[in-house]
């Protein structure tokens, strides 16, 4: 072969594993973001004419649905606040599509952190774009206040006071789960799964050391590529470890995939379970049989019990949004009331540094409860409940069939 | 079944999917001499085509009335021709503008092809769909939400819900695409012509074969295999996402190239010999290293034996 074409072959190999770094990371496209008309200085006046929120979510790609509902709910609060006419000055959106990837996620933040009437930020889902987005604000001094991505390092004493959040942290959410398996319903025999994001690694050190805290040790524990779509050798190595139990912490394009293709090796008698990551209805494009009887744990209460939770459905409902609440909708919308109080508390030309203590010392009675943040910004209304796949939907798990017994978890 | 059967079924399921996108590189490569990198991208919108079709026969009905066999050909016929006008397209726009130019023109254009091919599924699958669907079927038309959510993909081929009959099938299509394939090559005025070109493109002009018909055929057949491809990944993974092509793409061109870029059967082997390093490597090593040793087996073919497996090794006289 001629040697231009063996140099020609290897200029492709490095293209080539360029795709695949890119693929790793994600896909470094521009920052999506959908800003309304507006003025673009701010008033000379003492009261603006606009004051600017940025908002982040995964709004395509493979968490789109998640994010998609979280910015419905977060655009719904800010509507009805400007609807309400209580505020002097319009409440405007900066609504930046993530991508579920760090980079895209810096260049919104760059993009919010320089528009002169941007006050605060809500956002994020994914917590690598989170942590990569919260060094930005920080400089810029502006206030983030992160409604679903769950890496415990995200709030603490070097982010304090600028970072705070309103969602549980990774420990908090699977500390309510390992109760239930580990405790409850006695699984010991585990195999352990998670991706290679920050979100995944998170899930499996707080899961491993909720296994640790009653001396158990995996059989089993794999960490998979972000982008991996064939798991056929991950099952392989689940039948053969002899596992009673999945523990999956990634996602719902990883935690649906493997739970379909458990399903297509016959692996059924075993009890899937995972983070509320997964709690989508994405989750049951892998068909309701596949999806069957996978354990999942989510945030907040149950919405249907409460007449705030109730109201927040209905009111969702009517907008007609095409995407369904998922596990994060209502963070997303609590974020946006803990905003539109601290901006009452900012009076009538809130600022940055202002709104900083604001939401720091807001008291905010929303769908699930009353939400304070303690000394590093984490949020101390902490609440999770279990969710039960039943017939091609999610169903909280005191009110389905396999808490009245008709129906029974693999593995048991 | 034990693990290490386990996994060598995998493998040769991986492999087969593999397998298909490979030969679209080596057609196109063996004849036009150069690198098509949209490849992943043309399957992947085949298997669009295919989901987007299946979407509007079922608010027509026609899924719940006509056989399954019926459904299935139907589906494949029309993935296999957009595949195959999407394939044309490609030649036109991305290769035949830069037949005279250095190789890395078509190379850099297909890849951006790739790109457009992508967003195109991205922004369009769900109007297209949609539109199409309440276009046919009116008040009972069902629609898809989103085109750059997972898509669902339709578990035709898991006859009697089984997926060893699925697995067979992947298996048993692959194997009669290559022996059609086998005998158009062989036994075929036009397959020859095709080999013909693939040795010597200036020889084969001078001897009266229609170069510019056996290129167009070349990018329909790879199209036709391309949307095959397309459909029996997506019956394998079930989930499908606009962006699958460029990553199944990569694997496909490192087959190729593995395997003998200029050479059918070169594909075969490379494919299954990267789907077993990648499936072995997960089961004994771990899953997050499979992609990174596949690539560095690549990269090592590419120093040590560029020409591939089975490709020939060229001497140039000076």
């Amino acid at each position: 072969m001629k040697k231009t074409s063996i140099w020609f072959l290897l200029l492709i190999a490095v293209l080539t594993l360029s795709v695949v770094l890119a693929a790793c990371g994600g896909a470094e496209e521009p920052a999506g973001t959908e800003e309304p008309a507006g003025t673009e200085e701010p008033a000379e006046s003492s009261v603006p004419e606009v004051v600017k929120i940025g908002f982040f979510a995964p709004i395509t790609g493979s968490n789109a649905a998640e994010g998609s509902a979280a910015r419905n709910a977060f655009q719904m609060a800010i509507d009805e606040a400007n609807a309400s006419g209580e505020f002097p000055y319009e409440i405007q959106l900066i609504i930046v599509d993530d991508q579920s990837t760090e980079s895209v996620a810096v260049s919104g933040a760059n993009q919010i952190v320089s528009d002169p009437l941007a006050v605060a930020a809500s956002g994020f889902w994914n917590s690598g774009p989170a942590a990569a987005a919260s060094e930005v604000f920080k400089d810029a001094e502006i206030p983030l206040l992160i409604w679903g991505a769950i890496r415990e390092s995200l709030t603490s004493p070097e982010n304090y006071p600028y970072i705070t959040r309103s969602a549980p942290t990774d420990k908090q959410e699977n500390k309510p789960l390992a109760e239930k398996v580990l405790d409850e319903m006695g699984y010991k025999d585990w195999f352990i799964v998670s991706d290679t994001s920050s979100y995944g690694q998170g899930n499996l050190a707080a899961f491993t050391d909720e296994l640790a805290a009653r001396s158990i040790t995996a059989l089993g524990t794999e960490t998979v590529q972000e982008d991996a779509t064939d798991f056929s050798a991950v099952v392989a190595k689940i039948k053969d470890s002899g596992a009673k139990a999945v523990y999956c912490g990634s996602t719902v394009n990883i935690g649906s995939l493997l739970k379909e293709q458990l399903y297509s090796a016959g692996v059924t008698d075993i009890l899937y379970c995972g983070i509320s990551g997964m709690k989508t209805t994405d989750f049951f494009k892998i068909g309701a049989k596949a999806a069957e009887g996978a354990l999942v744990v989510s945030p907040g209460i149950i919405l249907e019990d409460s007449p705030e939770g109730q109201a927040f459905i209905e009111a969702y409902n009517t907008a007609g949004y095409s995407e369904p609440i998922g596990a994060y909708t209502p963070y997303a919308y609590e974020a946006a009331l803990i905003i539109l109080n601290a901006l009452r508390a900012c009076g009538d030309a809130p600022t940055p540094e202002a709104m900083v203590d604001a939401i720091l010392n807001s008291e905010t009675t929303g769908i699930m409860g009353t939400t304070t943040f303690n000394e590093i910004g984490q949020t101390t209304n902490v609440a999770a409940y279990l969710n039960v796949a039943q017939d091609g939907a999610w169903v909280p798990l005191e009110d389905s069939e396999y808490a009245a017994g008709a129906r029974t978890f693999g593995g048991q | 079944m034990s693990f290490f059967l386990d996994l060598i079924v995998s493998a040769i399921l991986l492999g087969c999917t593999y397998t298909l996108v490979a030969i679209g590189f080596s057609l196109f490569f063996g004849v036009m001499d150069v690198v098509v990198f949209c490849c992943g991208d043309i399957a992947i919108f085949g298997t669009f085509a295919i989901l987007g079709s299946y979407t509007i026969m079922q608010g027509l009905g026609v899924i719940q009335s006509w056989p399954l066999l019926f459904i299935i050909l139907s589906l494949l016929v029309i993935g296999a021709v957009i595949c195959a006008l999407l394939g044309l397209f490609t030649y036109r726009l991305s290769i035949k503008p830069f037949e005279r130019t250095s190789a890395l023109m078509p190379l850099l254009s297909t890849i951006a092809m790739g790109i457009v091919i992508k967003e195109v599924i991205g922004l369009f699958f769900m109007p297209a769909t949609n539109g199409l669907s309440r276009l046919f079927a009116g008040a009972n038309a069902v629609t898809v939400v989103s085109g750059r959510n997972p898509q669902g993909f339709p578990s035709l081929l898991s006859l009697g819900g089984s997926t060893d009959v699925r697995d067979a099938i992947i298996v048993a299509v692959t194997i009669g695409i290559l022996l059609l394939l086998f005998i158009f090559l062989n036994k075929t005025k036009a397959g020859l012509a095709m080999q013909a070109i693939s040795q010597n493109k200036e020889l084969s002009m001078m001897t009266g074969i229609n170069v510019h018909r056996s290129i167009i055929l070349t990018f329909v057949i790879g199209g036709v295999i391309l949307a095959i491809g397309g459909f029996l990944l997506g019956n394998y993974q079930t989930v499908m996402s606009f962006d699958n092509g460029a990553m199944f793409g990569v694997k496909g061109f490192s087959a190729a190239v593995v395997g003998g870029l200029r050479n059918t059967w070169g594909a075969i082997l490379g494919g299954m010999l990267l789907a077993f390093v990648e499936v072995f490597i997960s089961g004994y090593v771990g899953t997050a290293y499979s992609s990174i040793v596949a690539f560095i087996v690549v990269v090592i073919f590419i120093i040590f034996k560029p020409e591939g497996i089975i490709g020939e090794k060229t001497v140039e006289k000076v």
